[in-house]
């Protein structure tokens, strides 16, 4: 066991976990890397393509190769980095994309056919046999493609969501956040500091030189305590900033329980969305490594990552280490390894003229040039003057150099700039408005440096806002400035990997520019380079390199890719936010429904409303018995249906009745108090927008009722005409749908059972005729609006009061009705009752008709202008020569289906003999058979003609006969009984 | 007085009630509300001595309240009057105002803290984005929630009041319901 001395874990809080199925010992402030680093597990995972033996190569969320499945049945996360993943007690990691196991994977054998797999194969490999696409070629690649599987169970963890503000947000808790926060902080601005880590510090916790000349833990712990006392300062732990959005807006995810041992009910992760003044982004910066032949055996790391791993979590992988690095940076992690103990066999140098820091032997002018061992590094070839040798052994950290985190910079499209000096990419000029780059995200990779621009970014984001903030006083800390010697890669014959979990080598990289996918964009979509989940975290820059030494460009002008979020993955669950089943999505209940279900009723959704479909009695198998039911008791005596879910909006002012006159195709302003009229709305272009009634209760006050489904958008047009049209009338509108419930009481017996819950309001036909509408009384004072209207074709009436009386209203009239025959019906029967009297609906108002169509042509008034009127006259709309028909079958048992299409008798049943489709079918009990509404070319002249109903989806033909769409009382006289 | 029996939005007999920790989520089933106007050319009124506030701002004065919910419109409450005709009440106050009645066409969700106000400001951070350092005593936001259009009014430092389509309660109280008991029950952060 290669668990070392020292480090930041809790000795005294060990932790049990197990990965493939075996136990091993950990603590607590260890991630599963490095727990199993400290057993001596280097072999992690496979890689994606040629399933090479992987082990972990980093210590942070850049991580390509560590990929594990976490927990197991539904909880069961896959591709989760290792480095990331905070251990605790029972932990289960299993390691994935393989077959059989870890150590023996059956598709290792791709690597033996690496020549076939090279960039861009399947672009090429898939196109012969073409039956085999389908079949053959498309299946196998899928199983193929990814790397850990979905439990295929639902999520069982709960996801929250939030919303923070601030004045200075600062992603980061690396010294230079720190600096940040400390500054804002004390001068009083309302912060927030982010970090993805469980323990602020960010690169101080890896590192060993101190602060004040003391550990770098103890300024840390001290800065807690204060920030612990700040109210104005909010640390976000566990919480990844992973994208800029627009308006200083930045979307995170806090894990909020990912690293307890039981989710039980608790929050899994929340995301918020942070609205900050300004920004810091202080994000660090990734190492990078050196391509070399066969640089990918576990035991091959970031020297930088093998440092942390030994200083934060007293580990090392191995026994005998080797440091391949092209600047000081890699130098730093032979000093602490063997602070730690550790053998360092060396450290490969390509500057010639380096030296040692310490006792160890140091290669100037050398690079690696190969490796061996199967499953973990045993040895690596080194090359100096010509000449080769090998060097045993089993780690081998590589350092070169390192690349600013500039992703967050760069999310509103700024491209990142090059820079001669760092040999590194900067952030861009046009940063998020409200952003600045401080710290090793900036260029700026002393900790001193860092420290010091965290600080001076936050005063200056400070001043923009009108605050003044002094510079924190800052600890001294090491400050020395880089010396890097570019090196991109060695060259070789044999694979060196750029991209290790797409499995990106330069020689795929070679070929794509020989294949002429030089851009970067080219090259990335080719070779599939940067698309895995890391992103290329540790492999775009280097890629660009590379591309850039084999075109004979400069780095520069080799261009970048567009940096976009998330910057790390972000769980579907999180991004969702919130409830998967019930609550979906929030459901309108009417204010009968309560009294519905009590009733067994059947509900449907119409939108976002549960309505009452029909009412099941006891005996009734089917739903057609229960829908002929409610239809006949309501065409002989009385039925009950809620229709509260229709929009109601009140219209009041001055210029109520002009306004409206614009609103609506037909005059609403000549319209009586005390009346109602049927209206129709366009749209701008002239189409049929929703129709309705509309009530004028008192001289500038009327009530616009308008379809459930358009209820929002009518209210909304009219929102819009009041405010940004014509603004200077004096009009007032406001929703009233909920506030009252609305109940249809329709049939011959309507008027008797309303003279039974009206408080001595005369309902005579000739006090309160067709189409009037009145405020009134009902049971003994209730406030009540009733309205004569009908959409049934009977003798009818809407009758609405307060919502919360709605239920009550409805149970007694159906006791004081219940010798009238009095039936509560649903939607259903509403929709047969509708289409047996040939009044339009939804399916008919579809957005693709007109008022001619409809039959309502003349009441586009010509007298006034209105929206749409001026449209529905072009040309194009008044030709349209279909009209709403009626039809039924031609033969008994034929089928009528709402969709089929019209065809004449023996026409070939293409689009150009289409004559019209069917908008909405039923059975008519009152007919005793089929019936339906449809749209047909010159319908009104084709009164008893046959046609071919067909629905080709299904191979149905059926002869139809052309009627009027009024099967019931088309002289209208029931409803002016 | 009518002898029809009302429904709570929730379609219960009673008014619904919940503790979790130091929070509590309840159903104020006894308010009645009337959205206010200005006809063109009026003048501000002070109806029943309510001086309506400016934007974004709630009042409260001897059982009334009114808040601000656009360019010369308000929403007028009155406590404990839901079954009266309040509407025609404010109608008469109100001269050269155009008053519609609006009591059942809300729900309105009373959430109190009885630990001061961070409970009530960590719940609030999870239901709406507003900003918390101007979301002060006597403001109000017409925002979204959980995909429902509502207003969240701050009526104390630890009380808070959300009101939504009173056909949607079922789907605000859950919603309500399940940030609560995240907040007052673990209470970690809110202190309960």
């Amino acid at each position: 066991m290669t668990r070392l001395s020292g480090g930041l874990i809790d000795r005294a809080t060990p932790l049990n976990f197990t990965f493939d199925g075996k136990a091993y010992p950990g603590f607590q402030g260890d991630t599963v890397a490095s727990a199993l680093l400290a057993n001596d597990v280097r072999l992690m995972g496979r890689s994606f393509k040629y399933h090479r033996p992987r082990g972990v190569i980093a210590a942070g969320s850049e991580e390509p190769n560590a990929l594990i499945a976490l927990g197991r049945g539904a909880w069961r996360e896959p591709n989760t980095r290792a480095t990331v993943a905070e251990l605790f007690d029972g932990l289960e990691a299993m390691s994935q994309n393989r077959i059989g196991s870890l150590k023996f994977d059956l598709l290792a054998v791709n690597d033996l056919a690496a020549p076939f797999f090279a960039a861009g194969f399947y672009y090429k490999t898939f196109m012969w046999p073409k039956a085999f696409w389908e079949r053959l070629y498309e299946p196998l690649i899928r199983r193929a493609a990814g790397l850990g599987r979905l439990s295929m169970l639902p999520d069982p963890d709960a996801y929250d969501k939030g919303f923070l503000h601030c004045d200075l947000l600062i992603v980061g808790g690396g010294p230079s956040g720190l600096a940040a926060a400390l500054t804002a902080a004390r001068a009083g601005a309302r912060v927030i500091l982010a970090d993805e880590d469980f323990r602020l510090g960010g690169r101080l916790l890896a590192e060993t030189h101190g602060l004040n000349d003391a550990p770098a833990q103890d300024w840390i712990a001290a800065l807690e305590a204060e920030f612990a006392s700040l109210p104005n300062l909010r640390v976000l732990r566990r919480t990844t900033v992973f994208g800029a959005f627009d308006h200083g807006i930045y979307g995170a995810v806090e894990r909020v329980s990912d690293h307890l041992a039981t989710p039980g009910q608790a929050v899994r992760q929340t995301l918020w969305r942070i609205s900050a003044k300004r920004t810091v982004l202080a994000a660090g910066a990734t190492e990078r490594h050196i391509p070399f032949a066969n640089n990918d055996r576990p035991g091959i790391m970031l020297a930088g990552a093998l440092r942390a791993y030994a200083n934060r979590w007293a580990a090392c992988p191995g026994t005998r280490v080797a440091i391949f690095a092209n600047s000081d940076d890699g130098h730093r992690t032979a000093l602490d390894l063997l602070a730690k103990g550790v053998e360092v066999v060396g450290v490969i140098d390509p500057r010639p003229e380096a030296k040692p820091l310490g006792a160890y032997p140091v290669f100037a002018g050398a690079v690696v040039t190969g490796s061996k061992g199967r499953l973990g590094l045993r040895a690596i070839e080194i090359s100096r003057g010509g000449q080769n040798q090998w060097i045993a052994c089993d780690v081998l950290g590589v350092s070169g150099g390192w690349n600013p985190n500039v992703h967050l910079a760069a999310h509103h499209r700024g491209r990142p700039v090059w820079s001669d000096d760092l040999h590194s990419f900067v952030p861009p000029q046009d940063l998020p408005f409200g952003m600045r780059v401080s710290g090793a995200a900036q260029g700026v990779f002393s900790t001193q440096g860092a420290l010091q621009t965290g600080a001076e970014m936050a005063a200056a984001a400070l001043a923009d806002l009108g605050l003044s903030a002094k510079l924190a006083g800052l600890p001294r800390a090491e400050d020395a400035a880089v010396s890097l010697y570019p090196l991109w890669h060695v060259a070789g014959k044999a694979r060196a990997w750029v991209d290790f979990q797409n499995d990106v080598t330069v020689k795929d990289i070679a070929l794509a520019h020989q294949e002429n996918m030089r851009p970067v964009e080219h090259l990335k979509r080719w070779t599939t380079l940067g698309m895995a989940t890391d992103q290329g975290k540790t492999a775009n820059v280097t890629a660009i390199a590379v591309m850039a030494e084999l075109s004979g460009k400069v780095i520069a002008e080799t261009g970048t890719t567009i940096f976009r979020p998330p910057y790390t993955g972000v769980a579907l669950g999180a991004l969702g936010g919130g409830d998967t089943g019930t609550h979906f999505r929030p459901r309108r209940l009417t204010p009968t429904h309560a009294w519905a279900q009590g009733q067994g009723a059947v509900f449907v959704e119409v939108g976002p409303w549960m309505r009452a479909q029909y009412f099941p009695r006891a005996g009734e198998t089917g739903w057609r018995q229960s829908v002929d039911r409610e239809v006949l008791a309501t065409r002989a005596g009385v039925g009950l249906c809620d229709v509260t879910s229709l929009g109601k909006i009140d219209v009041q002012g001055a210029d109520a009745g002009a306004f409206l006159d614009r609103i609506y195709a037909n005059a609403m302003a000549s319209l009586k108090v005390g009346m109602v009229r049927y209206g129709l709305m366009l749209r701008e272009d002239g189409q049929a927008f929703d129709d309705g009634t509309c009530a004028r209760l008192g001289a500038d006050h009327y009530v616009v009722t308008t379809t459930t489904a358009q209820a929002g958008p009518v209210y909304r047009h009219m929102e819009f005409a009041r405010q940004c049209l014509w603004p200077e009338l004096d009009v007032q509108l406001i929703s009233t749908t909920d506030a009252w419930a609305q109940i249809s009481v329709a049939g011959p017996k309507a008027r008797r059972l309303l003279e039974r819950v009206v408080d001595g309001f005369d309902l005579s036909n000739e006090a309160f005729p067709f189409m009037a509408c009145a405020t009134l009384t009902v049971c003994n004072g209730l406030r009540a609006r009733l309205f004569r209207i009908s959409f049934s074709g009977e003798l009818a009436y809407e009758i609405a009061v307060p919502a919360r009386f709605g239920a009550a209203l409805m149970a007694r009239m159906l006791e004081r009705g219940a010798d009238l025959g009095a039936t509560p019906y649903g939607t259903e029967a509403l929709g047969v009752l509708r289409i047996e009297k040939g009044h339009a609906a939804g399916n008919e108002l579809n957005g693709q008709t007109t008022a001619q169509m409809l039959g309502m042509g003349k009441m586009v008034s010509v007298k006034k202008d209105s929206i749409g009127a001026v449209m529905s006259r072009r040309e194009g709309l008044r030709a349209d020569a279909r009209v709403m028909v009626g039809l039924m079958p031609a033969e008994a048992g034929a089928p009528l289906l709402a969709g089929m299409h019209l065809f004449a008798e023996g026409a070939a049943q293409v689009t150009q003999n289409d004559q019209g489709w069917v908008t909405s079918a039923c059975y008519s009990p009152h007919l005793k058979s089929p019936i339906a509404l449809a749209f047909l070319e010159r319908g009104s002249e084709r009164m008893g003609e046959v046609l071919i109903g067909a629905n080709p989806l299904q191979g149905q033909n059926a002869r139809l006969c052309v009627v009027s769409p009024h099967f019931v009382d088309p002289e209208g006289e029931r409803v002016r009984d | 007085m009518t002898d029809l029996m009302p429904m709570t939005a929730l379609g219960a007999d009673t008014a619904r009630y919940v503790q979790f920790g130091c929070l509590s989520l309840r159903e104020n089933d006894g308010l009645a509300l009337a959205s206010l106007a200005l006809r063109a050319g009026f003048a501000v009124p002070a109806p029943m001595g309510l001086v309506l506030p400016g934007v974004g701002g709630w009042v409260a004065h001897q059982g009334l309240a009114a808040f601000w919910t656009g360019p010369g419109q308000w929403m007028i409450e009155a406590e404990g009057r839901a079954q009266d005709d309040f509407a025609t009440e404010m109608r008469a106050a109100a001269p050269g105002c155009l008053v519609t009645e609006q009591t059942d066409g809300f729900v309105c969700f009373e959430m109190t803290s009885n630990a001061g106000a961070m409970p009530l400001l960590r719940l609030l951070e999870k239901l709406v984005n507003v900003d918390l350092a101007v979301f002060i005593t006597g403001r109000v936001t017409r925002t979204s929630f959980d995909h429902m259009p509502v207003f969240v009014i701050r009526r104390a430092d630890g009380q808070l009041a959300v009101l939504g389509m009173r056909s949607a309660a079922g789907s605000l109280w859950h919603a309500l319901e399940t940030a609560a008991a995240r907040v007052g029950v673990k209470g970690g952060m809110a202190g309960c």
